[in-house]
């Protein structure tokens, strides 16, 4: 049986010897930073209620934008619907790709939104739509939905990082321009990702050797007091997200065991499936359990199937059903479903049409998408499409809409405003969109 | 006070319009567009800040003690413009240049493939084209017809060697090196928001290259080139097809006869002369490489807005088209006007790369204080002056330097961070997690701080002093090249009689907070 590593393995002891120096060094620096980019903004103190609840989510980020017809809204028999064939849920009357085998038998668990209608046609744009909740107001950067929820939910005490990114593929176009930009935006860069990825482990998370544990510690104290004594002074943001980056390394360092693949059951690594998006998903659960706020799993682009769709939704769609399965049924079966949200998507659908390379092309006008758990109820089919997929026949669903529905699962005031001086007021979801009622708990 | 930052903007603007000088020009640009925003610049920067920042631009590293009180001590308004004139005359630029360009035209890649590169003779080629300055548009012919003429050019076959045959990865790394534009998107369907970059202009940038093949001879690494081949068609989304002619954006089609559908082209001698280089390989006498570099480069609208571009992005923390390669109907100028300017002053000179940075380095925008004058305004008005982390060869020299008073550029440190720190024009600021993890625990980094305690490293001149205060001077005034504050000398000194035990390990210690600090990581 799993028995995970418990949280306390994470904690370390606190150095008290320059405590006081240091202590008095930063706070004496820190009145300075009152006029600072941040603390422009007054984002207001979280619910102490919501705290409580410790809610947490995690994202598989379909990146590439999966087709709607070979996952959750398929239209077998039509022009449109492609080769493959639905199949009969435990839901009834609804049908889902057959492709999906291990979901229908779940779909009591699932919400599934089949009206969503967006803007963007293009992935960097959808990305950040998606991912953040709405379009660029340059110059200032709107968090992403990771940065939000650790900053309203997570602890930031916790040596556990709170928003972690599991992505173990630099390359993949769009997304690795994406990724290079500013996730946190205007919360500031300590609630930015944690990223790791790759060989699943994080490089240089180990203490050196030569270097004892006091020493390792009161250095790094003096090296704080230097770096935010300038990022002060300077009201730097560069200097900003560079203490923050350090600010998380003792954390991380007494987490390294969380990250170690290889502590996991190997029945678990195999329920899941080989491949860095399966054993990511398995990380996501064990971040989760072990006090991670939000954990998005990435796995480059492999969804923009411009050619060769049905070959290679033929692998992707499987491996997704069975991850999903597996994810939902781990938490639950941890009692953890309650509190966790799991969102599945991409940053739009795929045109009704095939082009000549047998490949869908981007189509943000009308697709799906599934969550489960945290607050959003089970074996809901929010909206519908008309009978070969080209419009939104109920229930339009936008990026604003999602995101009310995803910060009112959580518990998050979804409009609330940013105060910053001088300049329009920012919402967390702008226009007063509304959550989806009927997929809320 | 705005009144009088509006008339000098005003005034900096009536001379400009008149202006051949670039300086000039970019102070009457930048200026106005301060002045139409509402925007009050930052301070200029203090000398001592403005000697650091200088030789961390051109010369790759913090200057030395002397060299910095060297500068500060001379008595002549015109001392920052007779610095830049020197720094640009020197080796240091040639190979912080020389790096930034390796890395920009080449990427990162691993160590074993940087020794390829150096073996093969294109770290030193990059090396000569700044050390002598030549013409930008000379050596972007060089690089991408690559035929040296002489061995002392042999490394610039290397750009589309290293590239193994792989037209795609070719053609994709010609359009942000040359033309400053990136046209990955083109190769399924026309860029489907900068309407203008077509898929033609793809496989047409494919078609210029793909008759060339890497081939071994006595002269080196050269790529031979094919007399016949390399017709096929690209298709569309909606399926149609179209041959891949020899195009590309904002040029004119090469003619080419193509070959009737079905029949084969016979290879022969008759369609060659042999290579003006005794040794290399024979050149085709319909030679596509040739074709391309003769006749859509020459003259180019893009190649010199994008060598300015990227050069202002290197020396202004930012392009003035941002990314600095995406030079395209989705990202306008901030400054148009200066950008076609500056091209154009560039092209009319001899594409001269030193006479550009000059002219950057010297703007009263690059000289502006770090610190902004206000917080809600855009970048992209070069209000202040933009801070940037140091590149892996940057703060790899300036951390020999202050710890042991000189430098290798292939130290192991050198290459350590060369690994750790890919980007050395990133987009966008962000320090990574797994940076600051490097610099906590690598091992490597680490050591080399540790193990500088010979005679007359910084360790060891500290330890030599009697007073922790005076440890604590030295140390701050040799990393940070400026006097120490009395809180930092006290935070210093109470740490180091913390660790009287091991006072210089203690200090190695201080030195490695004093490094990895912000200060230290940043030219501000």
């Amino acid at each position: 049986m799993n028995q995970p590593k418990r949280r306390s393995s994470c904690g370390s002891d606190e150095h008290t010897i320059h405590r006081r120096l240091f202590l008095q060094g930063t706070m004496a620096a820190s009145t300075a930073s009152v006029a600072s980019f941040n603390g422009l903004f007054s984002v207001p103190l979280l619910a102490e209620e919501t705290k409580r609840h410790g809610k947490k989510c995690i994202l598989l980020w379909l990146c590439g934008a999966p087709s709607q017809f070979e996952t959750w809204d398929p239209k077998p028999g039509t022009a449109t619907g492609g080769p493959f064939s639905a199949i009969p849920t435990n839901l009834p009357g609804v049908h889902i790709s057959s492709l999906m085998p291990k979901c229908a038998t779940i779909m009591d668990k699932l919400a599934v939104i089949r009206s969503m209608s967006t803007k963007p046609s293009e992935h960097f744009q959808g990305i950040d739509a998606l991912t953040r909740g709405d379009m660029p107001r340059p110059p200032f950067t709107r968090p992403i939905l990771g940065s939000v929820i650790a900053e309203q939910l997570g602890q930031l005490d916790s040596p556990v990082p709170q928003f972690v990114l599991l992505d173990p593929c630099p390359e993949g176009n769009e997304f690795k321009a994406f990724k290079a930009g500013n996730w946190a935006g205007w919360l500031g860069a300590q609630y930015g990702p944690v990223r790791a990825g790759g060989d699943y482990g994080i490089p240089n998370i180990k203490q050196l050797d030569s270097i004892s544990q006091a020493d390792h510690s009161d250095r790094e104290s003096l090296r704080k007091f230097f770096s935010k004594k300038y990022e002060n002074d300077r009201r730097s943001a560069a200097a900003a997200s560079h203490n923050a980056a350090f600010e998380r390394v003792k954390g991380l360092m007494s987490c390294a065991p969380l990250f170690d693949m290889e502590s996991l059951p190997q029945s678990d690594r195999e329920r899941y499936g080989g491949g860095a998006f399966a054993q990511h998903a398995l990380q996501a659960r064990h971040l989760i359990e072990n006090g991670s706020t939000f954990v998005m799993v990435a796995n480059g682009m492999p969804w923009d199937n411009h050619v060769f769709q049905h070959e290679m939704h033929q692998m992707l769609v499987p491996e997704l059903d069975n991850v999903l399965y597996q994810l939902i049924s781990d938490l639950e079966q941890r009692g953890m479903l309650d509190d966790t949200l799991v969102i599945a998507m991409g940053e739009f659908g795929r045109t009704p049409w095939l082009n000549d390379a047998r490949g869908r092309d981007h189509y943000p006008k009308a697709w799906s998408l599934a969550m489960a758990g945290g607050g959003i109820k089970g074996g809901v089919v929010h909206g519908a499409t008309d009978a070969e997929g080209f419009e939104v026949t109920d229930g339009k669903v936008d990026n604003r809409n999602l995101f009310a529905t995803i910060f009112t699962a959580l518990g998050i005031d979804p409009h609330e405003d940013y105060d910053l001086p001088g300049l329009p007021t920012f919402f967390r979801v702008e226009e007063d969109a509304h959550p989806i009622k009927e997929v809320l708990v | 006070m705005r009144n009088l930052i509006f008339a000098i903007a005003l005034m900096g603007l009536s001379v400009g319009l008149q202006a051949a000088d670039p300086t000039k020009q970019i102070n009457a640009e930048i200026s106005s567009k301060w002045e139409t925003s509402k925007v009050s610049p930052a301070e200029p920067c203090s000398d001592q800040t403005f000697v650091r920042r200088i030789y961390l631009d051109l010369a790759g590293r913090v200057p030395t003690a002397e060299e910095a009180k060297a500068f500060l001590a001379i008595e002549d308004s015109n001392r920052r413009q007779q610095l830049v004139d020197r720094l640009l005359q020197s080796e240091d630029y040639a190979q912080h240049f020389a790096d930034l360009f390796d890395a920009i035209l080449m990427g990162r890649k691993d160590e074993h493939v940087y020794d390829q590169r150096v073996r093969h003779g294109w770290r030193s080629y990059l090396e000569t084209v700044f050390r002598e300055n030549r013409p930008w548009d000379e050596v972007t012919r060089e690089i991408l017809l690559a035929r040296p003429e002489d061995p002392n050019k042999d490394g610039s076959v290397w750009f589309l060697y290293e590239r193994k045959d792989n037209y795609q990865a070719i053609a994709e790394a010609v359009a942000p090196a040359f033309f400053g534009m990136r046209i990955e998107c083109a190769q399924c369907h026309d860029h489907m928001m900068a309407t203008e970059i077509e898929q033609a202009h793809y496989w047409g940038l494919v078609a210029f290259f793909n008759r060339g093949k890497n081939s071994q001879t006595d002269n080196g690494p050269r790529i031979s080139e094919s007399a016949i081949g390399g017709f096929s068609d690209f298709a569309n989304l909606e399926g149609s097809s179209s041959p891949n002619l020899l195009t590309f954006f904002d040029s004119r089609t090469i003619s080419e006869a193509r070959p009737e559908a079905g029949s084969k082209q016979e290879d022969s001698d008759t369609l060659y002369v042999s290579a003006d280089v005794n040794g290399d390989p024979r050149e085709p006498l319909f030679s596509r490489r040739a074709k391309f570099v003769n006749q859509v480069l020459d003259g180019h609208p893009m190649v010199p807005r994008a060598m300015v571009n990227r050069i202002w992005a290197i020396l202004m923390g930012r392009g003035i088209v941002h990314p600095h390669d995406e030079i395209d109907s989705m990202h306008d100028p901030s400054h148009p006007r200066l950008l076609d300017w500056l091209a154009d002053d560039f092209a009319t000179h001899q594409f001269d790369i030193r006479r550009l940075v000059r002219s950057i380095v010297l703007s009263d925008a690059y000289q502006l204080s770090s610190i902004k004058s206000s917080e809600s305004v855009s970048p992209d008005v070069f209000a202040w002056y933009i801070e940037r982390p140091l590149t892996a060869e940057q703060l790899a020299r300036s951390i020999q330097l202050v710890m042991r008073g000189g430098f290798d550029n292939n130290a192991d440190v050198v290459k350590a961070l060369r690994q750790q720190i890919l980007d050395v024009l990133p987009d966008a600021i962000e320090i990574t997690v797994a940076d600051a993890l490097y610099f906590s625990n690598n091992e490597k980094l680490n050591a080399f701080i540790e193990q500088s305690t010979s005679p007359n490293h910084l360790v060891w001149q500290a330890a030599q002093l009697a007073q922790p205060n005076q440890q604590a001077e030295l140390l701050i005034k040799t990393i940070y090249g400026r006097p120490a504050e009395a809180s930092e000398i006290d935070a210093i000194v109470d740490y180091l009689n913390q660790r009287s035990d091991r006072r210089q390990l203690g200090i190695s210690q201080v030195a490695w907070s004093l490094l990895t600090s912000a200060e230290f990581r940043f030219n501000h």
